[in-house]
């Protein structure tokens, strides 16, 4: 929209607009890169201290738990913590008496050795051992791994401190803690080189520029080609420092495996524990499940193949983030170069006016509404839910499964064994349809009836009026939590007054609750209720807008009271009545009250609206991403109503 | 002014008001039959919903008299129970300064947004009204927490009336600017254009020609921001962590939270706080009766 | 001049944030949802607790929030900090929470046997959520017989004689009936679905809504309701509340809450729920809900917090809770105290409270009530028979624990 074709009266140089297209794309290709592959080295490092330090733990409490308790739990931990110099102290705790049976910590000396009771301020240390206890018996009993069996946690200086249960007859009877020292730095990439990938192509564009001249293709195809070439430079440079550090990684901590297991074994001697069962060092090499990784076999060779496999899958999920962002770099490109860029700048100048009296409202909208709404679908291509909050996004990232799972389920009917159909309620496209009769039926209701209500308050002379404007709305004041609750009590079956009524004119009393369209019935009749005051005030706003002296030269010219209707009354009402018809329409499809407090969704589910699924989804089911991709869906739906009616009736376009 | 000239010009063109009446003491009856059973309720002195009562075979009269609204017993128990037992007043306070503020704030901001959209013609206009209806269509029922963690951590607005009025505004703002642009449409752009001749800014031509001749439209914003603030919850309870701080109807949810369902103080509770609101439109009505404004100013 | 307007608010908020962080010294801040005299009495607990403890510098403030508000105000406050050091509430939400993680502090590390001792041992069942404990029970809440002494001069013992006096005392089409409850809220049927021996989970938590025993219950249920004919149709908690005050309901089975809603000149006695004899003779079991004290995993302040809810939960405490709040707690010394004793409500409760069950704290059952509720609305309008219908919910509760705990 904001990009208009150039100004031909001034001319623009293409090869400024493009060089500084280019260096904004190299720049942006080769920060976020840098940023890119600083993480992944990072990621990579911590990933294999990660494991060694898992390996040596899973090695101690192998040993803790055959040693039991006593002296011998207090000389393995000795022994290992001289066996592994990288481990500052080892805590082992016993829930059994609450006892602190061994540590190497400096400040567990003197009157504070091992063994003793723990204390108050090592509540911490308890609870994560309770947490462990009851990580292994969750897991255990739901068939699955949910939740970390070894728990790590990462301190501000960079030191890991791990802590992993200790089992005795399967069940958790303690846990050890290790404290490891800070792992060395990870290897940074070079600034330089990552600036070479800026320089270089800039400053080659620069030659080229001076050779091609002040011609705007060619200098595009340059450019564009230059930046292609920097992005996959920058990425296959970047695959080649990863693959070396992953490679390195696996034949390291194979090499940890084999050591870790000799090292056990000869403590095992050392203490005097049986021998027997041997020890298992390749099942010490596992995630935070403890659930082996079978990356090696435990006498330090390497599963190539296995390794393989998870190294192709490294390299196509870093194709895709530079694929991306080569494709962003050349959308910036095109952006700056074909003068986007400047044509921006300058609309924002000519109409400075006009934005500076629209901002204030629109960073309201921002910060409060769009924000959140942004948040919302993010989690809708996530598998958020209350056993995940605290994971990071890229964890639980499922793409567009949610949709799929909402959208391809066609299953809205099927046959009973009586041959009836049988719908189902809980299908989307059931309720999808509920939702749009509902906002139908509610829109046209209080449209209808709030509208004849203006036009005869709009009649001149009529007498009681301004009595008659107060009563009309009052469902609109009264809160209308008690409100629908009143509704929903008349048409209570045997003591609600809509029956009463109906049995006072000899009627059979009917139970509203019992079929899906009587207890729509119900709900539409609160809502509307509740809604034709609303319109009825915007009608009279907007009657007020009618110039009196146009009725009086249609009736100089003999028009009918409905042609006066017709021509001037309906014409003149719709730059008011629209919007206020269109954000009816919205809210109604969102109704969540009524639909809530009123049917319930009563019978079975069937009056539900989308809105109050979604609220399900979210919080009787706690599928948080399921349930914001339910809303984006809702969204969306009413996105293209909103856009399909506003290009109807022009609402945006005005006089 | 115009009421009598005018029924005196259009005289025998007038249709009949008869069945004006009629159809409108219908819907008036429609109206506040379930508003009288709230009455019913506020004033029997007990806690339970009434429900129709009809003694065993219940004649045509039974029936009628157990669906007219009227308590058994008449009492003012509950509205003193709702006064004395909690700091209502204080909370009826609170919320009409949060409610006022709100429709301040938002009918303002409203209406500089809408008089851009409706006299510039500037490249996004059309996107801007549009986000601003789009802001509408997400439901709100995953947006408590993000909004907690914006007003609460980030801004530091928690217990303030100045967040909730941030929000109340945002929220009503976009039916607001709507409203608002689809009126200005149709004031004619003469005399704009005639006051930009003799020299008035932009600012005063809106202030002293459009705004007046939008008192209409302003009244019905400012009814709709007002009840955007007035009745709202859980917003307010999620953001007020002072007893001080609360609203009219956070107050009113304790009558009726989980298990226990005081109705009756309830209903009380939502009497005293439909008032302002019926008070409020009695002194926005004047705007929204005929003969003012746009037509006669054009003549 | 537009941009300073939005500014100037925030610079004003920013200005206001400092000063009341400032205030915060060693306060540990309280949120209940109690109302009324169950307020008034924390509140008293609290100005004593305060003047006792003036010299350590502790002060404790508390904080009513509606009850429908309050589970969304903890689960948005307290794991960002913003939220209280202790907060009440029924232990429904507790396994919720503790999944969700900063939210609930565990507090098996506090507990010493004598504490532990002091409460009802199935109250402490609630608070307990995979073998850790994680609040201290304050009040538990539980249905009962609640009778209209007019009406029902002494109360049945056994669901016969319930029956029997029921069938005596209704008159359907005169909206009078002998037993009036909320049977279709799955909640308020658990205390028939217990007595036979039901549940709602296998331990695992693995749902087993269609068990065996459950079926049983409701067609017990279906026979009273349209055999015996002893029950009102679409049984609301309103619709209960007002047969009762008009005297249209002899019996009714609700809880503590109910009596605040019963009008002034209403005769009532509280009774034990009736034993089954289409069960064996089994006491009906109804489920207990259990406030408890919990200490906020984010507070600062956590020792003087779990000091607190440790006082508020002693006897004297108890007393003054169960006397003045009209509570019941869950503090079983209490109750030889003769004012608490000799009162028959309490009393009551006391004893319905011995064969009461838990309701489950797992996160799953918030997946259970709407499917089981759609089931009782289809098995009551007869449009299922019980067994299919809860065979439908149970189908629908293991796909939604299924799809929650993939992987």
């Amino acid at each position: 929209m904001s990009v208009r074709p150039d100004d031909p009266a001034k001319s623009p140089s293409h090869r400024l607009r493009f060089g500084a297209g280019l260096l904004l794309g190299t720049l942006l290709v080769a920060g976020v890169g840098h940023r890119l592959l600083t993480d992944s080295l990072a990621g990579t490092a911590r990933f294999g201290e990660d494991r060694r330090a898992i390996v040596a733990l899973r090695a101690l409490t192998d040993l803790v738990a055959r040693a039991g308790s006593g002296d011998a739990v207090r000389t393995v931990v000795a022994e290992f913590g001289k066996a592994y110099p990288a481990v500052v102290s080892t805590r082992a705790v016993l829930f059994d008496g609450l006892s602190l049976e061994a540590s190497t910590d400096p400040a567990d000396s003197g009157e504070n050795a091992a063994p003793r009771r723990l204390k108050r301020e090592e509540k911490d240390l308890y609870d994560r051992g309770q947490r462990l206890r009851a990580a292994v018996e969750t897991n255990r009993q739901e068939g699955g791994a949910r939740k970390d069996e070894v728990e790590r946690e990462r301190r501000p200086d960079g030191s890991l401190s791990l802590a992993a249960p200790v089992e005795k007859d399967g069940e958790v009877v303690g846990l050890v803690e290790v404290r490891r020292l800070p792992p060395p730095e990870a290897p940074r990439p070079a600034l330089v080189t990552t600036l070479s990938y800026v320089v270089a192509p800039v400053v080659l564009f620069a030659l080229l520029a001076l050779v091609i001249g002040e011609k705007k293709v060619p200098l595009g195809i340059v450019a564009a080609l230059l930046l292609a070439g920097t992005a996959w430079g920058y990425g296959a440079q970047s695959w080649a420092k990863l693959a070396r550090a992953r490679t390195t990684l696996e034949s390291d901590v194979a090499t940890a495996v084999k050591d870790g297991g000799e090292k056990a074994h000869s403590l095992l001697g050392t203490v005097g524990l049986p021998v027997e069962p041997a020890l298992a060092p390749a099942s010490w090499d596992s995630d935070s499940f403890r659930r082996p990784l079978g990356l090696s076999d435990g006498a330090g060779n390497v599963d190539a193949g296995k390794v393989g496999v998870e190294l192709a899958s490294a390299r196509a999920s870093l194709r895709r983030a530079f694929l991306l962002l080569g494709a962003l770099a050349l959308g910036l490109l095109a952006f700056v170069g074909l003068g986007g860029a400047a044509a921006l700048a300058r609309t924002l100048r000519t109409h400075r006016v006009a934005y500076a009296y629209v901002l204030p409202a629109m960073v309201g909208m921002l910060v409060l509404v769009f924000f959140p709404f942004l948040y919302g679908i993010v989690i809708s291509f996530t598998d958020s839910t209350i056993y995940n909050t605290n994971a990071p996004l890229s964890e639980i990232f499922v793409g567009v499964k949610n949709y799929v799972a909402i959208l391809s389920d066609f299953k809205i009917a099927q046959h009973a064994a009586d041959g009836g159909l049988v719908f189902n309620y809980q299908n989307f496209y059931w309720t999808l349809w509920i939702t749009v009769i509902w906002t139908i039926t509610n829109v046209t209701f209080g449209v209808t009836v709030g509208l004849i209500l203006a036009l005869i308050l709009n009649t001149k002379g009529l007498a009681l009026k301004p009595a008659y404007r107060v009563l009309l709305i009052l469902p609109w004041a009264m809160p209308n939590y008690i409100t629908a609750l009143i509704w929903r009590g008349m048409f209570h079956q045997q003591f609600g007054v809509v029956n009463q009524v109906i049995q006072m004119f000899g009627g059979a009393p009917v139970s509203w609750f019992e079929t899906p369209f009587t207890s729509f019935l119900t709900a539409l009749a609160t809502n509307g209720w509740l809604s034709f005051p609303f319109m009825m005030v915007i009608s009279l706003g907007a009657l007020q807008s009618i110039p009196a002296d146009l009725y009086e030269a249609a009736r100089v010219d003999g028009a009918s009271r409905w042609q006066q209707f017709a021509s001037i009354t309906l014409p003149s009402l719709k730059p008011a009545l629209v919007p206020a018809i269109i954000l009816s329409v919205v809210w109604t499809f969102n109704m969540f009250n009524i639909v809530y407090l009123v049917t319930a969704g009563e019978p079975a589910g069937s009056t539900e609206i989308l809105v109050t699924q979604a609220y399900k989804f979210a919080f009787e089911k706690y599928r948080y991403g399921y349930a914001a991709a339910y809303s984006t869906v809702i969204f969306g739906i009413l996105l293209v109503y909103g856009t399909f009616q506003n290009r109807m009736t022009k609402a945006t376009e005005g006089v | 002014m115009g009421l009598l000239t005018n029924r005196s010009r259009a005289g025998a063109d007038e249709p009949p008001h008869f069945p004006m009446h009629v159809l409108l003491v219908v819907a008036t009856l429609f109206s506040i039959y379930p508003i009288l059973w709230v009455f019913t309720i506020a004033f029997s002195g007990k806690q339970s919903l009434a429900i129709a009562d009809v003694p065993p075979d219940p004649t045509f009269w039974d029936r009628l008299r157990a669906v007219l609204p009227w308590p058994a017993e008449v009492s003012f128990s509950n509205f003193t129970s709702v006064l004395t037992d909690q700091p209502f007043a204080r909370w009826v306070l609170n919320s009409a300064i949060v409610s006022i503020a709100t429709t301040v704030v938002g009918v303002f901001l409203a209406c500089t947004a809408a008089y851009a959209f409706s006299r510039f013609r500037f490249p996004g206009r059309q996107a801007g009204m549009m986000s601003f209806l789009v802001s509408q269509m997400f439901p709100g029922t995953l947006m408590l927490i993000p909004l907690y963690i914006i007003l609460v951590k980030w801004l530091n607005l928690g217990s303030t009336h100045l967040g909730l009025v941030l929000v109340y505004s945002t929220i009503s703002i976009p039916f607001c600017v709507w409203m608002l642009k689809g009126y200005f449409d149709t004031i004619p752009r003469e005399l704009e254009e005639a006051a930009l001749i003799d020299g008035a800014s932009p600012a005063v031509i809106f202030f002293r020609i459009v705004l007046p001749l939008a008192k209409p439209a302003v009244a019905v914003t400012a009814l709709f921001a007002f009840m955007t603030g007035w009745n709202e919850f859980i917003l307010a309870a999620t953001l007020m962590d002072k007893e001080t701080m609360y609203t009219a109807p956070l107050g009113l949810r304790f009558f009726v939270g989980g298990f226990s369902q005081q109705w009756g103080f309830f209903a009380a509770g939502a009497i005293i706080v439909s008032i302002p609101v019926v008070a409020l439109f009695l002194f926005l009505q004047k705007y929204l009766v005929s003969g003012l404004t746009a037509g006669s100013v054009k003549g | 001049m537009k941009i300073s307007r939005l500014a100037l608010p925030l610079a004003l908020a920013a200005l206001a944030a400092p000063a009341t962080s400032l205030l915060a010294q060693k306060e540990v801040v309280v949120w209940h949802a109690y109302r009324a005299e169950e307020k008034a009495a924390l509140e008293k607990i609290a100005t004593a607790y305060n003047a006792a403890n003036a010299a350590k510098g502790v002060k404790v403030t508390t904080l009513a929030v509606p009850y429908d508000a309050f589970a969304d105000k903890i689960t948005a406050a307290v794991p960002r900090g913003k939220g209280p050091d202790i907060f009440i509430y029924a232990q429904d939400r507790l396994g919720g929470w503790i999944e969700a993680g900063s939210t609930v502090e565990p507090i098996d590390f506090f507990l010493d046997k004598a504490t532990t001792d002091r409460y009802i041992p199935t109250t402490m069942e609630a608070m307990t959520y995979r073998g850790t404990v994680y609040g201290l029970p304050l009040n538990y809440k539980v249905i009962t017989l609640i009778y209209n002494k007019k009406l029902v001069p002494t109360p049945p013992k056994t669901s016969k004689e319930l029956v029997a006096m029921a069938k005596k005392l209704t008159d359907a089409k005169s909206g009078r009936f002998g037993l009036a409850y909320s049977y279709s809220d799955y909640y308020y049927h658990a205390a028939l679905q217990n007595a036979f021996g039901g549940r709602a989970f296998d331990p695992g938590p693995k749902p087993v809504l269609n068990a065996p025993e459950n079926i049983k219950a409701l067609s017990l249920l279906m026979r009273w309701f349209t055999v015996d004919g002893i029950l009102p149709a679409e049984p609301s908690t309103a619709l209960i509340t007002s047969l009762f005050n008009g005297g249209k309901a002899a019996m009714v089975f609700s809880g503590p809450w109910f009596l605040g809603e019963i009008a002034q000149g209403v005769d009532y006695g509280l009774a034990l729920l009736p034993t089954i004899d289409e069960a064996g003779g089994k006491p009906m079991r109804p489920w207990m809900t259990v406030e408890g004290v919990y200490v906020a995993a984010p507070s600062k302040n956590k020792d003087a917090a779990y000091d607190f809810a440790k006082y508020l939960t002693d006897t004297p405490q108890a007393k003054i809770m169960a006397v003045e709040g009209r509570q019941t707690p869950a503090n079983k010394s209490v109750y030889s105290d003769p004012a608490v004793g000799s009162d028959a409500i309490l009393s009551a409760f006391r004893k319905q409270v011995e064969v009461a069950v838990p309701m489950p704290n797992l996160p799953e059952m918030t997946m259970v009530w709407s499917p089981a509720t759609t089931a009782m609305n289809t098995i009551v309008k007869k449009s299922a028979p019980p067994k299919a219908a809860m065979d439908q919910a149970q189908k629908s509760v293991e796909r939604d624990v299924a799809a929650l705990r993939k992987k």
